[in-house]
């Protein structure tokens, strides 16, 4: 009776095994649907993105289950880093699967990557995804070599200096500048931001 | 596709937790009904006395495995919105070896202490108390532990993948290997046929 | 009444494994316990000094962003398998007050053991973010690598370090 049902049951689930072998695969198409209008909806009202001062501040916030996933090879990712940042290439992040409320932050060395991986999580069925639109070059001159405007008053002054706050914070280096912004090379900006240790 | 049903907006967080206690129960009560309540059974098996946990264990994964794999097949659930625990090779193979040498020194792991304690066992109360000071102390010396924690990280990384085989082969395996196992417990406690104790 | 004998290994691991497919099946996710210990402890924490825990990476994701506690699915699990484990005991005649150990050991030593074992797994639990719940047989039914290897690494170190505890069963 009792040997009986487990009889049963061993065979059934040798026999799915033996089955399972020959099928392969549990998936039998694409897992992924693009919600194509809601996508460009997103794009187009920026809900895609953050820049890298909003990042920043989340940060340094420490928004509750927060990921800030850079999607470099490892070279550029020991290179330099977003803070807190952890690395996973671009076909790993597709496998991943979030926990229900992670606030999901996506960065490559220029966004585009990242944009993409975008497209791919949300197609995924990811909610709270976003990519930063200029990549780590943007957090390097929005952050980390923050430029306040010399002049500023009233609001402006206090967001101007509620921004060069958040890059002391994260050991970068604002710069004053009057009206003519100079442009930096990329080496440039990381060479002076490398320069502080760590 | 329309499991998993939370996953795919079938029900919110409240009735989640609803589902929670529900399966918790039903949790509760097939440990208890098999043994794993008792610090004494459990202990058996690592004295090749009583090999209930292996077998219990083995069954459970096995059928939960074959489960995922027929209702993937069958386009009743979609797999990829399951939430797959990541990797971090050493920090898991670190986890484990400790928390192996903790359950020797217990002889109950943190769910069956509390079936432990819930069935009148002093010593099921005790594991529960240790189990608690000794995440709150690694919690509170986290800062110590963090780099050695996110070492090594592999993201979603699965047997397939490591393998290199297709889902329905790594089943077949581990259901094949679930059976040797079966057998072999079998021999080894018929050779030790002193009664299980009460 | 007597207390009756403990069910079919194998039945009571299929219908385990049928609760632990139903939570993937229902939720999306597997079964777990140590979990809600750290949730435990980080609201604790929070408790004690609020901001210190909201500032401890490892706490701080139990927490919300005010800091307090969050209701884990977890932790409420977890008192189902209280309450489902004690309704299974008191319908066997299996409720018991005891502690359970081997002769040769005292009560005291008993509890000394199983409080340190409980510590030890607390730690182990912590870096393989899981336990026997939530890594070997949800991570293992998933075919997650790191869980798999949670598993054998467990198992090997249980076996080892068993005929140093002899004292306590047998």
């Amino acid at each position: 009776m009792k040997t009986l049902s487990l009889r049963i049951l061993a065979v059934v689930a040798l026999s799915l095994a033996g089955l399972a072998a020959f099928a392969g695969s549990p998936r039998r198409r694409a897992t992924a649907s693009l919600d194509v209008a809601a996508l460009a909806h997103d794009v187009q009202t920026e809900a895609d993105h953050v820049t890298a001062v909003e990042l920043a501040r989340w940060i340094r916030d420490r928004k509750p289950a927060l990921r800030v996933i850079d999607i470099r090879d490892s070279a550029e990712f020991d290179e330099y880093h977003i803070p807190r940042a952890e690395r996973l290439p671009i076909e790993a992040v597709v496998k991943t699967s979030f926990q229900p409320g992670e606030t999901i932050v996506l960065y490559s060395g220029g966004g585009a990557h990242a944009a993409q991986a975008w497209v791919l999580l949300k197609a995924r069925g990811e909610k709270d995804v976003f990519f930063l639109r200029g990549g780590v070059a943007e957090w390097l001159d929005e952050v980390m070599n923050a430029r306040i405007p010399a002049n500023a008053t009233g609001e402006a002054r206090e967001e101007a200096d509620s921004v060069a706050a958040l890059s002391r914070y994260f050991g970068g280096v604002p710069r004053q500048v009057d009206s003519v912004v100079p442009i930096q090379s990329f080496k440039a900006m990381t060479a002076r931001v490398r320069g502080r240790g760590c | 596709m329309i499991a998993p049903f939370f996953e795919n907006g079938v029900f919110g967080e409240t009735a989640s937790l609803g589902v929670a206690l529900a399966i918790g129960i039903a949790f509760g009560w097939f440990l208890e009904r098999s043994g794993m309540g008792s610090a004494r059974k459990l202990a058996g098996q690592f004295y090749l006395r009583d090999l209930t946990v292996f077998k219990v264990m083995f069954t459970a994964i096995i059928t939960a495995m074959l489960g995922v794999f027929w209702l993937g097949w069958a386009g009743a659930l979609d797999v990829d919105r399951i939430f797959v625990p990541e990797t971090w090779i050493l920090p898991q193979l670190a986890g484990g070896v400790i928390f192996g040498i903790g359950f020797a020194i217990s002889g109950l792991c943190p769910g069956t202490s509390c079936v432990a304690a819930a069935t009148g066992r002093i010593d099921g109360l005790a594991v529960v108390a240790g189990m608690f000071a000794g995440v709150l102390g690694t919690g509170l010396l986290f800062t110590r532990l963090q780099a050695f924690y996110f070492s090594t990280p592999r993201g979603v990384y699965t047997l397939p993948q490591l393998f290199n085989a297709s889902q329905g082969a790594i089943v077949f395996g581990v259901v094949l290997i679930a059976f040797a196992g079966f057998r072999i417990a079998e021999m080894i406690e018929r050779r030790f046929t002193r009664a299980s104790i009460e | 009444m007597s207390a009756k004998p403990y069910s079919n290994p194998y039945l009571a691991g299929f219908g385990l494994g049928l609760v632990l497919l139903s939570a993937f099946v229902i939720m999306g996710r597997g079964l777990g316990a140590s979990g809600a210990f750290a949730s435990g402890a980080a609201a604790v924490a929070a408790a004690a000094a609020p901001k210190s825990a909201g500032a401890n990476d490892y706490f701080a994701r139990y927490l919300s962003a005010s800091g307090s506690p969050r209701i884990d699915w977890l932790v409420v699990e977890l008192i189902g398998v209280v309450i489902g484990g004690f309704v299974s005991a008191v319908l066997a005649g299996r409720f018991r007050r005891e502690i359970e150990k081997g002769p040769r050991i005292s009560d005291a030593a008993r509890l000394r053991l199983a409080f340190t074992g409980g510590g030890v797994m607390g730690v182990g639990a912590v870096l393989a973010r899981g336990c026997t719940s939530g890594q070997a047989l949800t991570g293992g039914a998933l075919l997650s690598v790191g869980s798999w290897i949670f598993i054998g690494a467990a198992f090997a170190a249980a076996y080892a370090a068993a005929p140093l505890l002899r004292k306590t069963w047998i």
